[in-house]
């Protein structure tokens, strides 16, 4: 065994590629971009591009390594920018701790959803799933005030403008928001690696491969797709906190809407489904058409980006059912050589 | 509570349900023998609504007779959808049953497809179409009853009863119904089983062709509404017993009625998440729903 892996790294030589190597280098040429990139609209359509990747990275954490498809994860983006705001706006609390209750209370309801769930196979957890958070949106939707918190319905939430305060998680530019979600990005990729090796990882895959197998080699199903479903949603969270302060406005449809949770669901899968960078990729991929469209025609042409997001959704269960980073990874292992992408 | 009241509440429960029993129809139907959970079902809907809004906005025919020209188109969109789209996938699936999460994600597609084209098209208005006549509503012990959602219900019963009929005695129906209880023994004793699966597919979506014509003259047509009827029609589906017929039909009802009822006491939105709830509690306790087989 060892002498392979030896005889592997020296016939490939030089330039050896493995996951940590692209991870670091991917994360160090975004740290870097701001310096070519100054213009506005470029800036905030990158923001958008590492938000999705945070976003669709969080889903992979539990859906893409357990085999399931989850349709509502909108509802914890949802419950951390809702949390987040209004402990701003009624307890004057900085948002950077109404996250985490944000992330808290996403976390229980995770695992309270999840323990009678996780066990429903293929689609009916999917449909499960959106139920749960057409419940959520639909009663923030009908609810102006409840238990003497106005939650604002349809409304939504408007974040009092503070100016540049750290504290508030405001900044007059875009740059500051970029370099935040940068690092959130950063830490769900490396959380997401860890994982991959961990026990966590190594028990997520054994049950998506055949999950009454796994349970009579004593790994406890239960157990570990709840914990996996709470790193989840608390990522999530805590990204619908940032969407929140990026944007200074909530509606319950935009940040808790099925249209998010098919975002993060098909970047993930277009992407590659199950890897850590896989993710990225799909984010990188389809959030620019989105942008793109939004730039170029405005409002005019509602829906173009996901009609091509449904195209690639398409092509890519068809044809690429590993996602667009497998051909990718097989070109770097025939040039490179090196043993994970 | 008035009893009259409930008995208004009862009998346009019972009317809308039949109505949604009906559009779930060719879910459970397209569920019953080829296990792919159809996301589009909804958009094929939305679909129909809008060619019947055109035909009567744009040549002033009858929403009733648009019906001629939906159900055909809605067929031949199914036929495609299944024939280009899903067969491949089936194809490469050497198993008995399609991965069942491939399937979900490839109507997914077709969903944001269908969807967002229509948003592009149409834009998110909301339109309504008038009939040029008057459907009589009819008034049964004090009850009044709408003419145009009667027609809708009993067809919604009538179409059950016909594909149940022919699924038991034609020679396709059975052909169906024999690759739906087994794929690989189906194909053996000479079905052609990709023929079966996009003629099942087909009929499927012409059912909601139908059910287009039937409903525009009532309902507000919004690119948005596909999805609605679709989140429907899966709490439908799911409660009567995915791939059940009269399970649909049953589903639908049980949940017109419980929806009417309910938002006598209280708001129509907290029927609408009591309804969501009841699907959650069936998909978790009796996944075979009220009529399926366990």
């Amino acid at each position: 065994m060892k002498t392979t892996i030896a005889a592997k790294s020296t016939r490939s030589g030089g330039l050896r590629l493995n996951q940590t190597t692209v991870l670091v280098t991917i994360l160090l040429v975004l740290a870097l971009a701001p310096i070519v990139v100054t213009d506005s609209f470029t800036l905030h359509s990158m923001i958008m591009v590492l938000f999705f990747a945070y976003m669709a990275t969080s889903w992979n954490f539990v859906c893409g390594y357990v085999g399931q498809l989850s349709l509502g994860h909108a509802m914890f983006n949802g419950m951390g920018g809702y949390v987040s705001v209004l402990m701003f706006t009624q307890l004057g609390l900085s948002p950077w701790l109404g996250m985490l209750f944000g992330g808290v209370l996403a976390m229980v309801t995770a695992v309270l959803i999840g323990l009678p769930t996780f066990r429903l196979k293929g689609p009916y957890f999917t449909l499960t799933m959106i139920a749960f958070a057409e419940i959520v949106r639909i009663w923030i939707e009908n609810t102006n005030e409840f238990a003497g918190i106005p939650l604002k319905g349809a409304e939504g939430l408007i974040v009092p403008n503070r100016g540049d305060d750290f504290w508030a998680f405001q900044f007059s530019t875009k740059l500051p928001y970029y370099y935040i979600i940068l690092s959130f990005l950063a830490v769900a990729l490396v959380a997401t690696a860890w994982m991959e090796r961990s026990k966590l990882g190594f028990c997520l895959k054994a049950i998506r491969g055949d999950r009454d197998a796994a349970e009579a080699l004593g790994v406890n199903p239960t157990f570990y797709t709840s914990l996996a479903f709470a790193i989840s949603a608390f990522m999530t969270a805590i990204g619908g906190s940032f969407y929140a302060q990026f944007f200074r406005y909530i509606n319950p449809e935009r940040s808790m809407g099925l249209e998010l949770s098919i975002d993060m669901a098909v970047m993930s899968i277009i992407g590659g489904q199950g890897t850590v960078l896989g993710p990225l990729l799909g984010a990188a991929i389809l959030t620019p058409i989105a942008e793109i469209a939004r730039g170029e025609f405005g409002g005019g042409l509602l829906g173009l980006h996901l009609v091509v997001y449904g195209l690639a959704l398409m092509l890519c269960v068809l044809y690429f059912p590993k996602g667009a980073i497998e051909p990718i990874r097989k070109l770097c292992l025939r040039y490179f050589g090196g043993n994970e992408r | 509570m008035d009893a009259f009241i409930l008995s208004y509440a009862v009998v346009n429960g019972l009317l809308q349900g039949a109505i949604y029993g009906g559009v779930a129809l060719g879910l459970s139907l397209i569920f019953g023998v080829l296990r792919v959970v159809n996301f589009a079902h909804g958009s094929f809907l939305m679909l129909s609504l809008y060619i019947s809004f055109w035909c009567w906005s744009l040549f002033g025919m009858d929403p009733y007779l648009s019906a001629l020209i939906n159900i055909p188109a809605m067929f031949a969109l199914g036929y495609m959808v299944q024939s280009v789209i899903i067969a491949p996938l089936i194809k490469r699936e050497s198993a008995m049953v399609v991965e069942p999460l491939s399937a979900l994600l490839l109507t997914a597609g077709v969903f944001l497809v269908m969807d967002n084209a229509a948003l592009m098209a149409f834009g998110p208005d909301v339109r309504a179409l008038q009939a040029g006549y008057y459907v009589p509503t009819i008034v049964v012990g004090g009850i009044p009853i709408s003419g145009q959602r009667l027609i809708a219900a009993l067809a919604a019963f009538a179409v059950a009863g016909g594909i149940s009929y022919w699924l038991r005695h034609s020679d396709m129906g059975r052909a169906i119904r024999a690759t739906a209880q087994n794929r690989d023994a189906a194909a053996m004793s000479g079905i052609n089983v990709s023929s079966v699966y996009a003629m099942t597919f087909g009929l499927g979506c012409s059912v909601l062709g139908l059910f287009g014509a039937l409903i525009a003259p009532f309902l507000p047509i919004s690119p948005a509404i596909g999805l609605a009827f679709g989140i429907k029609s899966f709490i439908v589906v799911v409660l009567g017993g995915l791939g059940s017929i009269s399970g649909a039909i049953v589903g639908g009802i049980v949940i017109g009625v419980f929806e009417a009822v309910a938002s006598q006491f209280v708001t129509a939105t907290s029927a609408s998440i009591g309804s969501l709830v009841l699907f959650i509690l069936i998909l978790i306790f009796r996944p075979q729903g009220i009529m399926g087989r366990a």
